[in-house]
């Protein structure tokens, strides 16, 4: 009798172990927080030869049922919550949990795992963080399976049934059927179309809509008959033993083609360019941000990232409706968000010009993208300009500069355009401001670096509209006015808010000819200039910003370059102001004096190649060197106050 | 001790879906023969949406591998027909025999049959491209090529399903796990058509046919 004792007590463990192994292999492949499949690859005994030595190192838990599972800690702390009894029922819902969009991207995180256990205890808990809030906000789940794990108890008259056999014999043969069980379970979870699901979560680093959550209980809530018609049942065979038998089965949606349609978009490579491009706010993340992004199962502040983006896209939805991709709509619809965090001067008065902004930037972006000179010219030049991360901000805002120029000339100096006939800028005016909204379009099909650029420079100029105005400010002074265009009054308190180096992003568009080699170069020159500037107002760390600004939007030319002369001899330096001149062709030709250049700047413009361009680009160089050289703090210090402004982050370095 | 056998449903293959239609199924018989202490091993398919689970054994994985490349061959030169692969189970028993026999019988219980019907679409639309095993060729049949793979899917799910329902139908046939170490419980063969090792094997499965039952019954 003694061993007949033992032996229920055996049957009595392997029917617990069941249950338990059944748990934790529904769980394991429908739970993704647990970042799994790669993990069964590295484990795997290496040879069956040494599998001896590899036995030692095996889980008691492996044991059970020969099958080595990873780990996964929601099935135990389950189990220890539900296990009352063998006799109770074990019923796994896997749960299809779809975010409706209104999620709190701050907030946000990516939880995959909403795991609440109804049964009488009533357990919730969860493998990450999740607030209560995001249960009830906006969520809508849905059953996609229904696992039930029940061990079916004979009476007591039919106990006796298998006594012919030796119980050991019994005892085995039940244990090797169970064995067989579990395996076709093993395959079976990864069969049903909830594995797609999990799959998906899994190599998308859980960045979706919807996740997977599930329950465990012990009664079955009963499904509508609806419900239940969209279900279909696999029943296993079961196992019987000496006083009962061991049944598995689960109910399953054959089809999740709701989730399917989105679950086949691919996300991440649409986010990568947006990634990279939208956190002008913290450059910090800008960084490690491409490498980690390309398909890697997501870091926390990765996930983070992916999910604001996509939040951003999705909740507010672009300002600008022609913009058709996630990577367009991301700046334009922080435009459209004054109060995100990322744009620092947050209670900017919405501006008119906004859309004439991104009018004329396009306008300009059109005009730069074609040029050959545009993508190789950003390579050059960060070495010299900027140290360590913030060199890709410098970069941007070299490729920006040029812009600004030209819009501010467009802006708020119509006259002059008028008077001075600029070749090629009014006729273009007209074209392209028109064509510019659809040259959006354009932008996605551009490769990353591209993208990104556009976003950064977008992205000042719209979420600071502001900025326009600045300089404006600040070239008044030193030419004329520009007050044909805004309204000053209102964004001086602004211009002393917001650093010199903003303002320049903001504003966009040369309609015109400018080809962007001139303005790097002018770019390059401005930190010199203002260096030897600023000292006439301000201190002058802070005043070489505002200058430097200045000095590139300043719509009159001419002056500015007298200006530039006189603050290049200011600082001393002859020959540095002799290259300028000689390479700043098209400011002044912009100039009224100075017709004759203006004619031939632009027909060389227009006539402009690969090669020329690379010669510029050499000019360029050769300036920049000569900055070096000669720069000193305040030329160093303009460069940091640049890059503060590119990423807005600390405005008070550079106040004036 | 019975032997079960499984006649698993008829698989319409491309020549280069062959490994990874092959792979699936003798993976997915062998992890359920496997009852030795597993740690399962996840495969995507490349072709197909399907994931399948392999028993981790490097050994297994490795034969496989083989035969299939040997399966491979065989088609080459057998193109357009029906084949029949044989993937048996047995125990090894030592025979009390007279002293001139094997001292070591094969004891099957368990033959599952895969039955491929190699097609060849590829060569009736390109002749020449007789190596273009991965890629279809011509872009007009890309369609073609997607629904039939989707059709094939199905069907490979189909077959997966049987091997599952299968095993969970057909426990008692399975002997007792031997007290051994190691994940392969039971010795294995796979037997393709007519590959001249294995005539000895494919003559025992005809016999074994005729009689429903393995010829030596202990």
């Amino acid at each position: 009798m003694a061993s007949s004792h033992s032996d229920s007590a055996k049957m009595e463990q392997i029917i617990t172990e069941f249950f338990a192994k059944s748990l934790h292999i529904i769980l394991e492949s429908r739970s993704p927080c647990i970042s799994s499949r790669n993990f069964s690859g590295e484990h795997i005994v290496s040879s069956p030869s040494s599998s001896s030595s590899s036995s030692s190192s095996v889980r008691p838990r492996d044991k059970w049922f020969n099958l080595a599972l990873r780990e996964c800690p929601e099935a135990l702390e389950n189990l220890d919550f539900w296990h009352q009894s063998n006799l109770e029922p074990m019923v796994v819902d896997v749960v299809l949990v779809k975010r409706v969009i209104n999620w709190d991207p701050a907030n946000f995180y990516p939880k995959a795992e909403l795991f609440r256990n109804l049964s009488s205890k009533e357990v919730y808990s969860n493998c990450w963080n999740s607030d209560q809030e995001e249960l009830g906000n906006g969520r809508s789940e849905k059953i996609i399976e229904r696992w039930i794990v029940q061990y079916e108890a004979r009476k007591a008259k039919d106990a006796g049934k298998g006594s012919k056999r030796s119980s050991s014999n019994v005892l085995s043969s039940i244990y090797k059927k169970s064995i067989l069980l579990l395996r076709s379970l093993y395959l079976t979870v990864r069969l049903l179309p909830a594995y797609k699901i999990f799959r998906d979560l899994n190599l998308t680093g859980q960045i979706r809509s919807f996740s997977l959550a599930h329950r465990v209980s012990s009664f079955v809530e009963p499904f509508t008959r609806r419900e239940e018609a969209e279900m279909q049942r696999f029943g296993f065979a079961p196992v019987d033993t000496s006083s009962g038998r061991l049944c598995l089965s689960v109910l399953y949606r054959s089809s999740l083609s709701d989730v399917s349609s989105e679950a086949s978009t691919p996300m991440s490579p649409q986010l990568i360019p947006d990634y990279v491009g939208s956190p002008l706010a913290d450059p910090l993340k800008r960084f490690p941000s491409l490498p980690v992004s390309r398909g890697s199962p997501s870091s926390l502040p990765f996930s983070r990232r992916h999910s604001w983006s996509f939040d951003q896209y999705r909740a507010s939805p672009p300002s600008m409706t022609f913009s058709p991709s996630p990577t367009h709509s991301e700046p334009y619809a922080s435009a459209s968000n004054p109060s995100s965090s990322r744009f620092p001067p947050p209670g900017l008065p919405p501006h008119p010009p906004e859309v004439s902004h991104a009018h004329k930037y396009n306008a300009s972006f059109d005009e730069y993208y074609p040029s050959p000179t545009f993508s190789p010219s950003p390579s050059p030049s960060p070495p010299i300009y900027v140290p360590g991360s913030r060199l890709s901000g410098a970069l941007l805002r070299s490729e920006s500069a040029p812009v600004n120029i030209h819009a501010t000339k467009f802006l708020n100096s119509p006259t002059l355009f008028k008077n001075q006939n600029l070749p090629p800028s009014p006729p273009l005016k007209g074209t392209r401001y028109g064509p510019s909204m659809a040259d959006k379009s354009m932008y996605p099909s551009r490769d990353g670096a591209t993208v990104d650029k556009m976003s950064f420079v977008r992205r000042d100029d719209i979420g600071r509209p502001s900025g326009l105005k600045i300089p404006s400010e600040s070239s008044a002074n030193i030419s004329y006015s520009r007050s044909s265009c805004r309204s000053f009054p209102d964004d001086f308190d602004e211009s002393e808010y917001t650093c010199a180096f903003d303002v320049d992003e903001d504003d966009v568009t040369d309609p015109g000819s400018r080809a962007d080699l001139f303005d790097k170069r002018r770019h390059a020159h401005d930190p010199l200039q203002s260096g030897s500037f600023m000292p006439i107002r301000k201190s002058q760390g802070a005043a070489v910003g505002a200058l430097v600004d200045m000095l590139k939007k300043a719509p009159p030319l001419h002056q500015d370059v007298s200006n530039l002369a006189t603050a290049s001899q200011a600082s001393g330096s002859e020959t540095w102001s002799n290259t300028f001149q000689e390479y700043c062709q098209t400011p002044k030709s912009i100039s009224a004096q100075d017709g004759t250049s203006s004619v031939a700047s632009s027909a060389f413009l227009a006539s402009k190649t690969t090669a020329d361009a690379l010669e510029e680009l050499k000019g360029y160089k050769e300036i920049k060197n000569l900055l070096l050289s000669q720069g000193g703090t305040g030329r160093s210090r303009s460069v940091t106050n640049h890059a503060a402004a590119v990423e807005s982050a600390d405005e008070g370095t550079v106040k004036f | 001790m019975n032997c079960e056998v499984c006649n698993l449903k008829e698989l319409e293959v491309g020549q280069y879906e062959i490994r990874d239609v092959l792979r699936c199924v003798l993976h997915t018989i062998i992890f359920h023969r496997a009852l030795g202490l597993v740690r399962p091993k996840e495969i995507d398919l490349e072709l197909f949406d399907i994931t399948y689970v392999q028993c981790g054994d490097p050994e297994v994985e490795k034969k496989i591998e083989e035969k299939i490349e040997q399966f491979i061959g065989w088609v080459e030169k057998h193109p357009n027909k029906k084949s029949q692969i044989c993937l048996s189970f047995y125990e090894v028993k030592n025979k009390h025999g007279s002293w001139f026999s094997k001292q070591i019988e094969q004891l099957y219980w368990e033959h599952w049959y895969i039955n491929l019907n190699v097609a060849q679409q590829p060569k009736a639309h390109s002749v020449k491209s007789h190596n273009c095993k991965v890629v279809d060729t011509g872009e007009n049949n890309q369609e073609d090529t997607g629904t039939r793979r989707a059709a094939l899917e199905a069907s490979l799910r189909d077959v997966l399903f049987q091997i599952i329902r299968f095993v969970n139908d057909k426990k008692e046939h399975v002997p007792p796990i031997p007290n051994r170490e190691g994940v392969i419980s039971f010795p294995y063969e796979i037997i393709l058509p007519s590959s001249s090792d294995s005539a000895f094997g494919m003559d025992m499965i005809k016999r074994m046919l005729q009689t429903g039952h393995p010829t030596m019954l202990s």
